[in-house]
């Protein structure tokens, strides 16, 4: 037997025990391949930032048979809803304040009086901000409402020919669905998880019973360890990217229009990454306490935040925006985003795949740098 | 035999145990105290739900002064950023497809010309519809510009028709709205974010700590070894989840001073109730994790267990995105998560200056959610014991 062979046997035992190790721990398994299905769920029915009906609560002074038709109109389109009828400015506070309502419609008095007149007539809306998203769609779609019961008004909705129009196409999403959005980054995000806590944990909890000093006492070499150890971690990572994908394309028609090879080449390089910095952490924490949260800061923190899978980098502040360069995870959301979405071939993705393999070499060999002092 | 210590001696001694330990270990301090308060910080800097700065890749084909001005216009409010000047939509399009550029806006040959005719001027806009938010928001700005100037137009034209054939004035009555906003002018992200974000740190550092803690107690055996001692059970679980219970404490009040020294996040309402609130809270997540170390073997389970729960539970609590949202199955769903009253509690008192009058219902549901799952863990707990 030559040594090539030699370090092959040795790496594949290695990676038998440890594989032997999650088979029998089948809790960990089910936890590990469970999460994936429940979160792309979760966030494919639940992370939404529309609001179909927006409940508003009308304080009408005016009391007439106008002021009932203008509110009849606010709420035909059935975007705005009436929440509540109220008496008094305070009556319509209260509800927003406990969240009942999202804006508080005034209609002055005399309205009716002030339109039949020709007179202007100012509606008050007030909006509760403390949600920016939500408040904007508030104002956004009353807006429009009132600009169009305007125009109604006015009689300019008659005009044989618009002055200006605006012709709008999406492409890629044209139907706005959040799930196309989240499920690339989801799975970033999922695999972050599964790689870097699952080393962190398994790495430091043989730090912790002592069972690495026995490894160190047999003839296999560091790199054969991590090797070893790693290699089981990358098939149950690689098993979640397939579970999710899967899931995504199936239950929610996320499309694949790249190439699958290509996908996988990418998830693969990113999961290695992650096993490295797991490894990494363990291998200073030794601690399984520790590495949760050096793990939690990371990595699942910085890939929920920093690799646009929820928040645009674009505008985030100067630091943070640097900062996510070094976040493995932006490159394979951009990637992932780009081979599903758009359909983009290697050349578009070469530079998401050149930053995932230096982040990938650069964490091992740390990782194992770090390695081989903590055995002197 | 001795008889048994009393019970306030015995808690002392394990409460005493539990600091030593948990004071010894600086990673885990620092963990458990700089950790939040650090990523509460990232996060008010880092998330901006706010849809400005689209980078736009602008084709102006007729190059007219109409045509610039208007392209101004509509760049003036921010929320469309040009990005790049395109020579015609091809050039555009290949822009979207590499992601340089997330929208475009196509001012085709003859917009002037249209205008002045009395004819319909088209204005063409591509939007990157892979992130729905900002394609939404995008859209919205760009409609509700051309609404606006197209209306103002549609009216001089009328007006000059009128004029043109000598016809009255038309009946000039209108109704316009004026909008306020309340609680939030700015409608700035982080005020409305942080209330969010310590609830999602206190699940971290309670919900997962206590888990991983008794769990690994339970893998190296000190648990049974200090039950042969004359501590009460009980007490033991008391005493070890009470540092905890200051520590969620300390995070919140940290973590609210740095949010509004940092964040301006306004403090309106009482510091008590949001105080009383953080407590039911935290025994709420505090009962959580010692369930779930009933359940688990190793640490590992542990914490896979309590990241299973955190992560829903953080989806429908209305941290990120709006629980009015949500298909109805799944906000009748959020009705069980305690997150989801916590999050409601801080925001209505911390924004809105709400008392306990408006947050009654919502501090009673915290309460007994609290008490049901602290029990019930505290009674499994005593079984895998037994």
């Amino acid at each position: 037997m030559n040594r090539a062979q030699r370090f092959f046997l040795r790496i594949g035992a290695l990676a038998a025990k440890e594989a032997l190790h999650i088979l029998r721990d089948v809790r960990t398994l089910y936890l590990a391949l469970v999460m994936p299905v429940v979160m792309l769920l979760i966030f494919g029915y639940g992370v939404s930032f529309d609001i179909d009906q927006i409940p508003i609560a009308v304080l009408d002074l005016d009391r007439s048979a106008t002021s009932r038709e203008l509110v009849r109109r606010m709420v035909a389109p059935g975007e705005v809803i009436l929440g509540a009828e109220v008496d008094t400015a305070a009556q319509g506070e209260h509800l927003v304040t406990i969240g009942k309502v999202l804006g508080l419609l005034t209609i002055p008095a005399r309205a009716s009086e002030d339109l039949a007149a020709g007179k202007p007539v100012t509606l008050q809306l007030a909006v509760d901000g403390s949600d920016g998203v939500v408040a904007n769609q508030v104002l956004s779609k009353t807006e429009a409402l009132a600009r169009s019961i305007a125009n109604d008004l006015v009689g300019v909705s008659g005009t044989p020919s618009p002055p200006m129009q605006v012709k709008m196409w999406t492409r890629y999403n044209p139907q706005a669905r959040s799930v196309l959005f989240m499920v690339p980054g989801l799975s970033a995000y999922l695999l972050a998880i599964a790689a870097v806590m699952l080393t962190a944990l398994a790495v430091a909890g043989e730090w912790e019973r002592g069972s690495m000093e026995q490894l160190f006492a047999s003839p296999v070499g560091r790199l054969e360890i991590i090797v070893g150890k790693l290699l089981p971690y990358l098939a149950v990572g690689m098993l979640q990217l397939l579970l999710v994908l899967a899931l995504g394309t199936w239950a929610f028609d996320v499309p694949i229009r790249g190439s699958v090879w290509l996908l996988l080449l990418v998830g693969f390089l990113f999961l290695v990454g992650m096993l490295g910095q797991g490894l990494l952490i363990s291998v200073i924490a030794k601690n399984q306490m520790v590495a949760t949260q050096a793990g939690a800061l990371s990595s699942l923190l910085p890939s929920m935040l920093l690799s646009g899978f929820v928040i645009p980098i674009e505008n985030m502040p100067t630091v943070l925006q640097g900062l996510s360069h070094i976040v493995a995870a932006r490159y394979l959301v951009h990637a992932l985003r780009a081979l599903m979405l758009k359909g983009a071939a290697f050349s578009d993705i070469s530079r998401d795949l050149v930053a995932l393999i230096i982040f990938a070499v650069f964490v091992l060999g740390v990782a194992t740098a770090r390695f081989r002092r903590r055995l002197a | 035999m001795r008889p048994r210590p009393s019970a306030a001696i015995q808690l002392v001694s394990v409460v005493r145990k539990e600091i030593l330990q948990t004071v010894r270990d600086k990673r885990v301090m620092f963990m458990l105290m700089v950790a939040p308060v650090l990523q509460l910080v990232v996060f008010g800097f880092a998330v901006d739900f706010t849809v400005d700065n689209v980078p736009t890749a602008v084709v102006d084909m007729d190059q007219t002064q109409a045509s610039r001005q208007h392209l101004r216009r509509i760049l003036a409010d921010g929320t469309l950023r040009r990005r790049l000047d395109a020579p015609n939509p091809e050039v555009s399009g290949r822009a979207l497809e590499t992601g340089e550029a997330a929208a475009s806006i196509i001012f085709p040959y003859g917009f002037q010309r249209d205008l002045d005719r009395g004819e319909t001027a088209e204005v063409q806009v591509v939007l990157d519809g892979s992130d729905p938010n900002r394609s939404t928001g995008a859209a919205l700005a760009v409609s509700r510009y051309f609404a606006q100037t197209g209306a103002e137009l549609a009216r001089e034209r009328a007006l000059s028709r009128a004029a043109a054939t000598d016809l009255q004035r038309p009946p000039m009555g209108s109704v316009d709205l004026t909008t306020r906003i309340w609680f939030n002018p700015g409608l700035a992200t982080p005020p409305f974010l942080i209330p969010g974000v310590l609830a999602m740190l206190l699940v971290v550092v309670t919900t997962i700590v206590t888990s991983m803690g008794l769990a690994r107690e339970r893998e190296i055996g000190t648990m049974e070894q200090v039950l042969v001692t004359p501590m009460r059970p009980q007490i033991l679980l008391l005493g070890k989840l009470l540092p905890f219970l200051a520590i969620g404490c300390f995070d919140v009040a940290f973590g609210l001073t740095v949010g509004a020294w940092v964040f301006s996040v306004p403090i309106r309402g009482s510091v008590a109730l949001v105080f009383a609130a953080t407590l039911c809270y935290v025994m709420t997540t505090l009962g959580i994790g010692l369930l779930i170390s009933t359940f688990s073997r190793t640490q590992q389970q542990a914490f896979l267990g309590a990241f299973l729960f955190a992560m829903p539970a953080l989806l429908l609590s209305g941290v990120m995105t709006p629980i009015r949202a949500m298909p109805e199955w799944l906000q009748l769903i959020t009705l069980f998560n305690p997150l989801r009253y916590y999050v409601v509690v801080m925001r209505e008192t911390l924004l809105k200056g709400a008392g306990l009058p408006e947050v009654w219902g919502n501090l009673m549901a915290l309460a007994v959610f609290g008490l049901l799952i602290l029990t019930s863990a505290t009674l499994r707990f005593h079984k895998r014991l037994a």
